[in-house]
């Protein structure tokens, strides 16, 4: 499937392409003492302190090293390509005469409504369209609709829109957490350095370890950045068995003239594309499925599994994944599935932290 | 005229004194876009109405935070981020509170006063330079913090105001010095004495005639964000010195074609 224009009709079924279960699953058992519980500021360490494993897609080979010497796996005019999404507070408590209900915005659709994960309650069933949503601060939504597939997802009209809704947003909503973490950490740990398009229900944590005093040292030894823009949804529907089925999404995404040019300056002068998280490959192979490099908003439904041919992204860094993710399947379209495993295992061995605020993985 | 067209700025404390004065003259010059930040919305819908007389077509946010508090930095940020587009040319480091009034000596200085007033003038300005450096960094962008003559000369009873400002110097030679490879440039004014409110609260035995009207010293704000200081940076200014003479003395010609240039 290609990137496309998204038309308005097709909102209602926003969700489709269910997984095949079965297929190429990632099975391992993480030991609970490998959740990253805390940013790494608050582990003692520079953000981009964090361990790096280096995987190199010709030979399989592993390499132990850490983020802030990412510089010696680069060259001149290699390409740096970042989410530039920010994170929103995404979560919110909608209070009722009846119940509570807890709001996990994952997308907002081409109409402003928003697709939005409907939890912490057992009255799900008391969600029916046209309910009405009060969060305080004059800001309420209207349920519409209930999604085909995933019964606690359902689309909202907010009654605010643009900055107005930000503000809001801001005022009332906490970043989306999990239940790894030891503390609700605020919504500042949950941003990468460079991010600047605010949007993303949950951060690109793959380019949370760069810092500035990383970046101006990679930009001094010639290496090049540009950004896209794909604003990342929800990492999990709370559901371990919707969870597993990898339900795609569609997703919008932003390519600017700027970031065009420097990809096809780097193509041209040899300049290897390294993509910063899954979100940058799924914007950077949608557009190359467009056959031409060129600024681009647009709309993907691009499925990148095991047997993709990758076209732009010669590389990637992305965080370690967690058993069955679906970011499992996109990585196997880098190396085979059996040479993720290995390297899994040896970063098990050697104590590697997972999720958002854990140790990175290099791909190229 | 139109020495700031196609600028996106963002102005703190701009409800009223030089902050009010600044977001005029700013619309004056054909800014793009400004975003106006204070604790009180009010003044803000005003100041928002004026502008609309000068500049009907101009984009003009208005929001109201306590940037005492890091929460609603990261709010201002956010619809900053978004009312520009994800780009930022000028940020006005203008916001600061005087602390208790009248102001007590250090000794006598309540240790919460203390922390409100080193959060609203020296973390904020950290803040929100370091939350929006992202959208600056790519097209390069001016960063004018505003201190005070109090920040180089520690007069009795102006107690946090003067050590915020302190910090806010520090601060600006920091950022200029770290930011020295990138097109992001910073740089700090010292407005001078003038008749603000918040002037005649600290020192209400003066007579305020004597001072200067904000509305006149807002010439080296505009110069600051516009492109032809774009050699300008890490340098602190008095506003209502020779500041033209400052700008000669670091080799900046009548060939760079401002009016100000010209003056010299």
């Amino acid at each position: 499937m290609s990137a496309s224009a998204r038309k308005t009709d097709e909102v209602e079924n926003w969700v489709q392409h269910p997984r095949v279960a079965g297929v190429d699953s990632h099975s391992f058992y993480l030991p609970p003492e490998l959740n990253a519980d805390r940013p790494p500021e608050r582990r003692g360490l520079v953000r981009d302190q964090v361990r790096l494993l280096v995987l190199n897609r010709k030979t399989g080979a592993t390499e132990h090293s850490r983020f802030d010497r990412l510089g010696d796996f680069l060259r001149p005019k290699d390409l740096l390509v970042f989410n530039s999404s920010r994170t929103l507070p995404a979560a919110l408590i909608a209070s009722g005469p009846q119940f509570d209900v807890e709001v996990r915005l994952a997308e907002r659709l081409p109409d402003g409504s928003w697709m939005a994960l409907l939890t912490g309650t057992q009255k799900e069933n008391r969600i029916v369209p046209e309910l009405l949503l009060d969060f305080g601060l004059d800001l309420t939504a209207t349920v519409i609709s209930q999604d085909a597939r995933i019964p606690a997802f359902w689309r909202l009209r907010f009654s605010k829109s643009g900055t107005d809704f930000l503000d809001r947003l801001y005022r009332l909503g906490e970043p989306i957490r999990y239940r790894y973490l030891s503390s609700p950490w605020s919504l500042s740990y949950y941003q990468n350095v460079y991010g600047h398009r605010p949007g993303g229900s949950e951060m690109p944590s793959a380019g949370r370890a760069f810092s500035w005093r990383l970046l101006f040292e990679l930009r001094r030894k010639g290496v090049d950045t540009a950004s896209v823009t794909l604003h990342a949804g929800l990492s999990s529907y709370l559901d371990d068995g919707l969870d597993r089925q990898h339900i795609a999404s569609e997703e919008e995404y932003w390519i600017s003239e700027a970031t065009a040019k420097k990809i096809r300056r780097a193509r041209k002068s040899g300049g290897r594309l390294i993509a910063i998280g899954t979100t940058v490959v799924r914007a950077l192979e949608s557009m190359a499925q467009q056959g031409d490099i060129r600024a681009q908003h647009a709309y993907t439904r691009l499925r990148i599994t095991a047997g993709y041919r990758l076209q732009l992204s010669d590389g990637l860094l992305t965080g370690l994944h967690e058993p069955e993710a679906s970011h499992l399947d996109l990585l196997a379209a880098f190396v085979p599935s059996v040479t993720i495993q290995r390297a899994y295992a040896e970063a098990i061995e050697q104590h590697y932290l997972w999720h958002e605020f854990g140790d990175v993985n290099l791909i190229m | 005229m139109n020495l700031l067209s196609d600028k996106f700025a963002l102005i703190t404390g701009a409800s009223r004194g030089l902050g009010r004065e600044i977001a005029l003259a700013y619309a004056t010059e054909g800014a793009r876009g400004l975003v106006l930040v204070a604790r009180t919305i009010e003044p803000l819908q005003r100041l928002k109405s004026d502008i609309a007389r000068i500049a009907p077509e101009m984009q003009v946010t208005v929001i109201q935070a306590d940037l005492g508090l890091p929460a609603d930095v990261e709010r201002v940020a956010a619809i900053t981020l978004e009312a520009c587009g994800g780009r930022l040319d000028v940020l006005i480091n203008n916001a600061s509170i005087l602390g208790p009034v009248p102001m007590p000596y250090l000794l006598d200085y309540p240790g919460d006063d203390f922390q409100q007033v080193l959060q609203v003038n020296l973390t904020a300005p950290f803040l929100l330079i370091q939350t929006l450096m992202g959208a600056m960094v790519d097209r390069g962008g001016s960063i004018i913090n505003v201190t005070s003559d109090a920040g180089r000369t520690g007069y009795p009873g102006w107690g946090a105001y003067g050590i915020s400002k302190f910090g806010l110097e520090g601060l600006s030679q920091t950022w200029a010095s770290e930011l020295a490879e990138t097109e992001v440039r910073v740089n700090w004014v010292d407005p001078g004495s003038m008749n603000t409110a918040m002037h005649r609260d600290a020192e209400p035995d003066e007579d305020p005639t004597t001072w200067a009207d904000p509305a006149d010293v807002t010439e080296i704000f505009v110069f600051l964000a516009s492109d032809t200081s774009a050699h300008i940076r890490g340098q602190r200014f008095e506003a209502q010195s020779d500041w033209r003479q400052q700008l000669a003395a670091a080799d900046v010609s009548a060939e760079t074609g401002a009016p100000w240039a010209t003056k010299i």
